[in-house]
């Protein structure tokens, strides 16, 4: 009895000491919503990676958690990462934020970044920040593309009655995944790109109440085929509605895809015309070699075309001819800022122009009723948190639930 | 070496754990003959025989089939052997019928053919003197028809060497006749047949030679013919025995418990008790006889509260003047208005005692709602508990020793006293000594009628007629639910009740399936 | 004499009894077979030093300060559970619905934490821990009653309720969302900490899980006492063992299943209490995480004694630790750790079998011999 005791202390002193010849100095704590076989989370890590080798960081300075669900096991591993000394810890997933903000508040000397978050700014911490790039100017530029099919369908006559409203409007079917404000910013922007190359259109957005649901994501785009959409653009994280859109675009039926986050093309060789996307090794770097030189983290960080922070993918053969010059002209448009994705000339809400709304929720009840958005002509997206805000009900698009 | 031998075991030994079932134990059996093999409960007599049937593999020893070695791993070994066993517990299925249970698991390389299977089985019934229906199916047999089926599943497959671990105890005597008549006639063919049985009547009508097995050990084989149930006994037991039961005269019987017309029907709405009508007195010892399945459970649970009731009375009096009626009542209630009922059902384990419990857990199941206390009350009952182990000689290391563990004598030890130390007025047993040796039978006999002398009215629910008739003062016959006669003990006969078993058959035979 | 020609490799027997040292070294001795398989399989799939991965999972687990409180509360959490299952497991009342129990709890808890949090704090807590059992109570309620009385299955019901009580979580967040949009409760009363358990040896929530500890191992001795030493837990007990027995003894089976599923219940809503106030401070479908059926084999392994439960719930949660640690530390997926701490699970629960069977190997010919003589 006692030998084995004595066995099995000297066995846990061994594995400890093993161990803790094992450890290195830990600089940034990763917690992560999924792991290398989830895309979004894929993106992540890909230019968390990238970062790391830009500015000069060893990977063995990283802890990963990986698969951390939105619930109090962020809060657990941001202590994890706080008490094995890394300086910054990122949370990758929008509902990280609360727990990642509780913290911040007990470290105070660590910083912590929620990706995609947008309680930063109200928290009034100083090591507590949000980042965000600027997708809905992506998503800007493939609308850009998804027009000059349209238009390209409507002058060579491919269309039929079935593909347009009762107003003689173009179809344009999105598949969102919930009503929030991100979502809208997304496809409002999507419908705004179209409407720069073709203006007549309208658009019918339905929601799968959830980020990452194939089945939901492919019934909801079905159902939009069939209600005569041309386009199906998509803000969810499947191939559920591009495959979709492939099964219908090969059985005859005249619709084309366009994506988010990864190229489509494997899926759906036919219909997919591109994809938004997004660069987050942009962002990393400034965060690492912010970290590196010892200056502060922006508490709101939004960054779109001009730093490279999102890009379309690789168009589709199906686009129409002449598509990659107007996207090069878009993207130039914007990064030199003579073009801005809200631009209020371009939409109205209950067909009048809108010069005046809010940004930013500053008591929590949904309501936004604080800081002027528009000024200078555009609402100023991003800008006074990185979070998209615009939530506006644009004229031309119509949510079906 | 003796080619006259079928099976031969020499030097046998089993261990379980750290009980030795069989020590060096020594059996031979002729080929042409019925060997009986005789022990006490818990003498390894089933244990031995599972070891030659491929159930159980021997610690050390040898096993010779027609004086060759074997080595017999498994059942299938054994089969390949021509050895078949009979188990207590038949291993049919109940949806097939007796064509497929007999055919099922056999292996040949021709095509499966049902008919020529059920030809065949047919055929060995002819000629051993069965009585089977090969396309009945199981679940609509009686017990001794499912037996049949088990005889022929070994004959099927070719065995020389018969099994039979207590065949007649599930029979009844005509039954009985019939089967001993088959086992002669596969003697004469050649067969050699090993019987395990308890009833030395048996045991002296039906075989050539006995081996007796005592405690584990192999005692001696005789030749029937030059023995005696006496002496047989004297083997078992390793000391003589005596075979009366003491039978005193009822004393002042005054009706205790006064059934009428009492029916209940289970819950697929058979009747399992028809109008049964009967009292029982104080001071006697009322016998219940009949085939198993008969309606005596019910009865009993009736009685005692545990089975619905669908009309009738069940009166208990403890005086003329005070009378209860326990018709829908709980056994919580039943106590709670002062009548102390004891009872020793026919499902130890299952009814009567918690297996995972030791002696004192199983004490309580008397005694535990006594007191105000929110705790259990673990001293008064560890008393009794040593108490019954010693004045029982209850074989446990400790009284919290999981009776499950304890052989069935020591079982029915642990059960039997704790109901007898309730101080009972009305004691109703069934199957008290089923699967009990000779020793703990008379022990259990003494303790019913030291109940009896005391003024207890005491139901026994029996198997064996010869202790029926010696140790009660009246029987009630059942048959098929129904109450087909109650007779006296002293003056009536076997036969007499052996018919009143069987009266009602014809209508009874189904529902007791 | 061919005597040993075909006997088999091995014979399995059922052991009676075996001594706590032996039953000890068959535990060492799988142990020490777990390390070397799960070795084998490191170097071969991560290809780096056992030892280290087996030192990474105990940093893992134990490695700082908070790490180990951490583990402990975890623990504290899944034994709580386990604790809760003990007397209907006991009872053999299938309860596989504790993952509904704890989170009715845990909403409870959530509810008195958002709307009583004026309270005194102390009063606050008897509130918090009162309805949570209450709520869990009800939940073990409604299965018992209707076993009872039209002998359901309580396998399927307890499975259902758990489906309802995720569904009605999933409702109560939506409602009590925040920040609108993370489809999350959030942190509740962030600023005010009302109804969070404190910390026993420091002022700030969260700096140590003392009184988890303390909460859960009350529900530990409790429940231990009342299985073992009470007349209820008797009943438990007969009723478990054959329910004709219960009856024969007088014991109101339905009654019994009543009452056992209350307190089931209950202590499994308390473990949403321990898991919401003394650990999350919100509520999600995730709150339960699977743990009501981990509980399932902690109770199991444990034989339903509730201080044998303390030692399964470590091993378990030791080795879920040590599997993201390992993940996180050597980069790889986290289902690869999950096998190598799968593998370390199978040996040590493996080795049960040979501590309940005795198992003999074929004799060398020359003893078979000496026996045939």
């Amino acid at each position: 009895m006692k030998k084995v005791l004595a066995l099995v202390f000297v066995a846990v002193l061994c594995l400890s000491c093993l161990a803790g010849c094992a450890s290195n100095k830990k600089t940034i704590g990763v917690i992560l919503i999924g792991d290398e076989n989830e895309g979004y989370t894929f993106a992540h890590i890909d230019g968390i990676k990238k970062a790391l080798k830009a500015t000069g960081y060893s990977e063995d300075e990283v802890v990963w958690y990986y698969n951390v669900p939105e619930d109090e096991t962020t809060y657990d591993k941001c202590v994890d990462a706080a008490e094995q000394g890394c300086k910054v810890v990122i949370t990758n997933s929008y509902a990280h934020q609360t727990f990642a903000q509780k913290a911040a508040e007990k470290y105070a000397d660590v910083q912590f970044v929620s990706m995609t978050g947008d309680t930063a700014k109200k928290s009034n911490l100083k090591n507590f920040h949000n980042a965000f790039n600027a997708t809905y100017e992506s998503r800007y530029v493939s609308g850009v593309v998804a027009g000059a099919k349209i238009k390209e369908l409507v002058e060579a006559g491919k269309l039929t009655d079935k593909n347009y409203d009762a107003d003689g409007k173009v179809k344009v079917g999105y598949v969102g995944a919930f009503p929030y404000a991100e979502v809208v910013s997304g496809y409002t922007g999507f419908f705004l790109g179209i409407k720069s190359v073709y203006e007549n259109v309208s658009m019918e957005v339905s929601f799968t109440n959830s980020w990452f649901d194939i089945a939901a994501e492919s019934s909801t785009a079905e159902k939009l085929i069939a209600d005569g959409c041309v386009i199906i653009g998509q803000h969810a994280d499947s191939t559920g509605a591009p495959s979709a859109c492939e099964a219908a675009n090969k059985a005859g039926t005249v619709v084309y895809s366009v994506g988010y986050n990864v190229d489509m093309l494997s899926v759906a060789p036919n219909a997919a015309l591109t994809s938004s996307t997004n660069d987050w090794s942009v962002y990393y770097t400034y965060l690492f070699n912010q970290l590196k030189a010892g200056k502060e983290i922006a508490t709101d960080w939004s960054e779109g075309y001009n730093t490279g922070a999102v890009c379309i993918t690789k168009l589709g053969t199906s686009c129409a001819e002449g598509t990659q010059q107007l996207v090069d002209n878009a993207e130039k448009a914007l990064k030199d800022g003579s073009v801005h994705v809200f631009d209020i000339n371009t939409f109205t809400v209950g067909g009048e122009p809108v010069n005046s709304t809010f940004c930013f929720d500053s008591d929590g009840d949904f309501v936004y009723d604080q800081v002027e958005a528009i000024k200078d002509g555009y609402y100023h997206e991003s800008e006074y948190i990185s979070a998209p805000s615009f939530n506006l009900d644009v004229d031309g698009i119509t949510k079906l639930n | 070496m003796d080619t006259n031998l079928a099976v031969e075991m020499r030097k046998v030994t089993k261990t379980f754990g750290s009980v030795v079932a069989n020590e060096n134990v020594d059996m031979q059996l002729r080929k042409g003959e019925i060997l009986s093999l005789l022990g006490e409960n818990g003498s390894g007599k089933t244990t031995l025989m599972n070891m030659l049937s491929g159930i159980y593999f021997p610690d050390s020893g040898q096993i010779l089939i027609d004086g060759k070695p074997v080595t017999i791993a498994s059942p299938k070994d054994a089969f390949k052997f021509g050895i078949g066993m009979i188990h207590q517990h038949f291993k049919l299925i109940d949806v097939f019928t007796a064509t497929e249970n007999i055919v099922l698991g056999l292996e040949d390389n021709k095509k499966f053919d049902l008919e020529a299977a059920s030809k065949k089985v047919l055929e060995i019934a002819e000629k051993y003197g069965f009585q089977i229906n090969p396309k009945q199916k199981i679940y609509e047999m009686s017990v001794s028809q499912k037996q049949t089926v088990e005889i022929i599943k070994t004959l099927y497959r070719g065995a020389q060497i018969l099994i039979l671990d207590e065949p007649t105890a599930v029979l009844t005597p005509q039954e009985t006749e019939k089967l001993f008549a088959v086992m002669k006639k596969m003697r004469a063919d050649g067969k050699s047949i090993i019987i395990i049985t308890h009833k030395l009547n048996e045991v002296m009508e039906i075989s050539d030679r006995v081996a007796v097995l005592r405690k584990g050990q192999y005692i001696a084989t005789v030749n029937t013919s030059e023995t005696n149930p006496q002496a047989l006994t004297d083997m078992m037991v390793g000391r003589a025995t005596v075979l009366d039961i003491n039978r005193p005269e009822p004393v002042n019987p005054e009706p205790r418990l006064v059934v009428e017309n009492l029916t209940c029907v289970d819950e697929e709405g058979v009747k399992r008790l028809d109008n049964v009508s009967f009292t029982a007195y104080s001071g006697e010892i009322l016998g219940i006889a009949g085939v198993a399945g008969s309606g005596q459970r019910e009865l009993l649970e009736a009685v005692a509260g545990l089975y619905p009731v669908k009309s009738g009375t069940i009166v208990y009096s403890s005086d003329y003047k005070n009378s209860k009626s326990l018709v829908g009542l709980d056994p919580l209630s039943i106590r709670k208005m002062g009548v102390t009922m004891s009872f020793v059902p026919e499902d130890r384990l299952g009814m009567g005692l918690v297996g995972t419990m030791g002696m004192t857990g199983n004490m309580m199941i008397r005694s535990w709602r006594k007191g105000k206390s929110f705790f259990l009350d673990r001293k008064s009952p560890d008393k009794l508990a040593q108490k019954i182990k010693e004045e029982l000689e209850v074989v446990t290391p400790d009284v919290n020793y999981p009776v499950r563990r304890l052989s069935g004598g020591n079982v029915q030890k642990v059960l039997v006293g704790r109901e007898i130390a309730a101080a009972p007025s009305v004691l109703m047993t069934a199957y008290a000594v089923r699967g009990l040796d000779i020793n703990t039978s008379y022990t259990i006999y003494n303790l019913l009628t030291a109940q009896k002398e005391k003024g207890v009215a005491v139901v026994y629910v029996g198997e064996d007629l010869d202790v029926i008739l010696a140790l009660c003062d009246r029987v009630m016959v059942l048959c098929g639910g129904q109450v087909s006669g109650i007779v006296d003990a002293r003056t009536t006969t076997k036969e007499e009740i052996g018919l009143l078993m069987t009266q009602f058959r014809r209508e009874g035979a189904k529902e007791n399936e | 004499m061919s005597k040993s020609k075909s006997e088999p490799l091995f014979r399995i027997s059922k052991r009676d009894d075996i001594s706590f040292k032996k039953a000890l070294m068959i535990r060492a001795i799988a142990l020490a077979a777990a390390l070397l398989v799960a070795g084998i399989v490191i170097i071969m799939i991560v290809h780096v030093n056992p030892f280290k991965v087996y030192g990474t999972m105990f940093l893992g687990a134990f490695g700082t300060r908070m790490r180990s409180w951490v583990t402990v509360r975890d623990i504290m959490t899944l034994l709580c559970i386990a604790v809760g299952l003990a007397p209907a497991f006991a009872m053999k009342f299938w309860n596989v619905g504790a993952e509904g129990q704890i989170l009715i709890g845990g909403i409870s808890t959530v509810f008195c934490m958002k709307y009583f949090d004026n309270l005194p704090t102390f009063v606050l807590f008897l509130v918090m821990i009162i309805t949570s059992m209450l709520c869990g109570a009800i939940w073990g309620f409604l299965p018992g009653f209707f076993k009872a009385n039209w002998n359901t299955n309580e396998t399927l019901f307890t499975l259902m309720m758990n489906y309802i009580a995720i569904q009605f979580t999933s409702f109560m967040v939506a409602k009590w969302e925040n920040p609108f949009g993370s489809n999350s409760v959030g942190i509740v009363n962030n600023d005010s900490m009302r109804g969070w358990l404190p910390s026993m040896f420091s002022s700030s929530p969260g700096d140590d899980y003392g009184w988890n500890v303390v909460i859960v191992m009350i529900a530990v001795v409790a429940m231990f006492v009342y299985l073992k030493y009470s007349k209820q837990g008797y009943e438990i007990s007969v009723v478990g063992d054959s329910v004709n027995t219960a009856r024969y003894a007088g014991i109101r089976v339905n009654k019994v299943y009543i009452r056992t599923m209350l307190i089931s219940g209950a202590v499994c809503g308390l473990a949403g209490f321990v898991a919401v106030s003394g650990a999350s401070h919100t509520i999600s479908t995730s709150t339960a995480g699977g743990r009501g059926f981990t509980a399932i084999i902690v109770a199991w392994l444990a034989k339903f004694n509730t201080f044998t439960m303390i030692f399964i719930s470590a091993l378990l949660i030791f080795l879920d630790k040590g599997a993201s640690q390992i993940a996180s530390d050597y980069h790889i997926n986290e289902h690869v750790s999950q096998i190598i701490t799968s593998i370390i699970l199978f040996f040590l629960l493996g080795c049960e079998f040979f501590i309940n069977y005795n198992v003999k190997f074929k004799k060398s010919s020359k003893k078979s011999k000496e026996v045939a003589a």
